[in-house]
């Protein structure tokens, strides 16, 4: 079946399933059953995310174990979830979010894992890497600094244009934090409190961005004076020579877990693969290379101090941060999109 | 007689079905029963049942995105109608150096992916971008904000879309025969009334078939909304991506589509009963 993932695109129907399964048994030779064995298909985000784990995860990986690994983009909840139902695997292994993890095992459509590292292991995705949604603002615009989502709020101190991410279980915790609620209070979440929050950050907001890039872009540009934006985004901005600024502080940190599509035919490498890519070094490499703080504690020790600096996870930032508590969420992720979506459109 | 002409035909008539038969085999794997496909979700996803279609019917967050959808294709065909007729006529009645470079005009900008041109605005609108500079150099120390406002969506929608309008208005206006504008000219008709009486319905079905494909393909739309639109401007293509993609509810996902699909079907068939759908293709 392998053979087919190539070719055929999204939407991998049941009868071509069958009719797919038909042409491959007949055309089977031994020489396609060898590949079947040394082969793994990867779902990746694309760009410099595939560059950073194609140097760092595949390559050291294929050296290692002679499995001839593939790239797939870019990363699909639902082509996952699609793939399960049809039998028609496109990739065998993919990474998520807390919040799609949670969903992905409830539904049944991930393997079951082994802990890889101590306290690696969640709800059956393997811990890899962390992003933080962090606050950043122009340069040239504030004199003072802000500090916390309250500053973010507070539009007389701090006056401009603001931009948030279209993405209501990011958006509800920060809002919550703006209104005053403490760390240890956040979760589960008081929902309508947070929209009372957010009724009045609303008018600045002038941008909800929805794509990495257009986060940089806006913040780059000045199209907006404060922002609320993943810490690699920012790094591009900063990068691009804009006159930006960033605090690690009250940053929004979520998980990264690999995870391996149900009943894949490439069961074995995926599971070695996922192993491979959440032990030290590998992912230490990655996530420096990639802009994301490494979730295996066993990583630390390859990270050089000018790294950390810009990762969520090393201990000087993590400590001024919080996380992302999908199972005490308090309320139905897609429930509250719809919620956030109806309150952005009203 | 039209009974042996149509045995006649009858034999000669099975050579065009097997040379259409690849493409109708084509069209039935790769789009019917995905439709189907499509169509069963929305009943049997989650369970079996109509809740898919009662959420989307009677939800205020849909009913708004259906009705912004609507508005927003209906506004931005008239746009293009009012930018698009002037200049179809500028090309039918120029001299053909003239019509030429404007036709290249068109067409080059018609051929740049959209995406491009919809960046493209993003420079040209934003607050470090030359109109602003414009505003602000002829005196204006607060100009007003341009990007994500309603006004630059539909000017990218009208840009990306006017084409379909003028090359529709365009071909409708080349086949007018000169003669009989020459004759209600001697006739007495003028200026307006020439336009209001003579020319202008001699034009209608290019304005209807301009009207109907702009209307159509907007409703798809939802990148340059997201991008250059308002906060307040969702598309229901864009919902629907996001509650497959996110959410995995494939079958609510299914149900938007469905509606959708089900309301542009009605369009079009109310407009193949006043104009008639083959007349989309000149």
């Amino acid at each position: 079946m392998t053979g087919m993932k190539t070719f055929l695109m999204p939407d991998r129907r049941r009868f071509l399933k069958t009719a797919g399964a038909a042409i491959t048994a007949s055309l089977a030779t031994p020489y396609v059953v060898r590949a079947q064995e040394k082969i793994l298909y990867v779902n990746t985000w694309g760009g410099p995310w595939e560059a950073a784990a194609k140097t760092h995860l595949i390559d050291p990986f294929t050296a290692e174990t002679g499995i001839q690994v593939k790239t797939v983009s870019p990363v699909s909840f639902a082509k996952l979830a699609q793939q399960v139902k049809t039998g028609t695997y496109e990739f065998d292994v993919t990474t998520l979010g807390g919040g799609e993890l949670v969903r992905a095992n409830q539904a049944g459509i991930i393997e079951e894992l082994r802990e890889p590292y101590k306290g690696g292991l969640f709800q059956n995705g393997v811990a890899s890497h962390a992003f933080a949604t962090v606050m950043a603002w122009r340069t040239d615009k504030y004199k003072e600094t802000p500090k916390t989502w309250a500053d973010f709020w507070n539009v007389e101190k701090f006056p401009g244009g603001r931009s948030l991410q279209r993405y209501a279980s990011r958006v509800i915790p920060i809002a919550l934090l703006a209104d005053g609620v403490a760390v240890k209070d956040l979760y589960p979440l008081d929902v309508d409190r947070a929209f009372k929050s957010l009724d009045r950050i609303k008018k600045h907001v002038r941008v909800w961005w929805t794509a990495g890039a257009q986060s940089t872009q806006v913040l780059r540009d000045g199209e907006i004076d404060m922002i609320g934006i993943w810490h690699g985004r920012y790094f591009e901005a900063e990068k691009a020579g804009a006159p930006v600024a960033m605090t690690w502080n009250q940053g929004e940190i979520e998980r990264a877990y690999w995870v391996v599509a149900k009943k894949t035919p490439n069961l074995e490498n995926a599971r070695r693969f996922v192993e491979f890519a959440t032990s030290a070094k590998p992912l230490a490499d990655f996530s420096k290379a990639a802009d994301y703080g490494a979730l295996n504690p066993a990583s630390n020790e390859f990270v050089a101090a000018a790294d950390a600096k810009r990762m969520p996870t090393s201990p000087d930032n993590y400590k001024l941060t919080f996380e992302q508590d999908m199972v005490n969420f308090g309320i139905d992720p897609a429930e509250l999109a719809e919620r956030f979506e109806e309150w952005v459109a009203s | 007689m039209g009974v042996s002409l149509s045995k006649l035909t009858e034999k000669t008539d099975i050579w065009p079905w097997l040379l259409l038969a690849p493409l109708g085999v084509y069209m039935l794997i790769f789009f019917v029963v995905p439709l189907a496909d499509v169509a069963i979700m929305s009943f049997v996803e989650p369970k079996v049942s109509f809740a898919n279609y009662q959420k989307v019917l009677t939800g205020a967050l849909y009913q708004r995105v259906f009705l912004n959808t609507f508005l927003t294709a209906a506004f931005v065909t008239l746009c293009c109608l009012a930018v698009g007729y002037p200049l179809a006529y500028l090309m039918a009645h120029s001299k053909p150096r003239t019509a030429m470079l404007i036709l290249l005009l068109v067409t080059m900008s018609f051929w740049t992916s959209f995406l491009v041109r919809t960046y493209a605005w993003m420079v040209l609108l934003g607050n470090n971008g030359p109109l602003i500079a414009f505003l602000q150099m002829i005196g204006i120390e607060q100009p007003p904000q341009l990007l994500f406002t309603r006004f630059s969506s539909t000017l990218a929608m009208v840009h990306i879309l006017a084409p379909y309008m003028i090359m529709n208005i365009y071909s409708v206006m080349k086949k007018i025969d000169p003669a009989l504008i020459r004759s209600a000219e001697s006739l007495g008709a003028k200026g307006w009334s020439l336009f209001r009486h003579v020319y202008l319905p001699l034009t209608a079905p290019g304005i209807a078939n301009g009207s109907v494909l702009v209307f159509v393909i907007c409703l798809g739309f939802y990148v340059t909304p997201v991008l250059l639109g308002s906060p307040r401007e969702q598309m229901i293509a864009g919902l629907i991506g996001h509650q497959v993609d996110e959410f995995l509810a494939f079958g609510l996902g299914s149900a938007m589509a469905m509606v959708l699909l089900v309301i542009t079907l009605v369009i079009l068939t109310i407009y193949h009963r006043r104009f008639g759908l083959d007349k989309l293709w000149g």
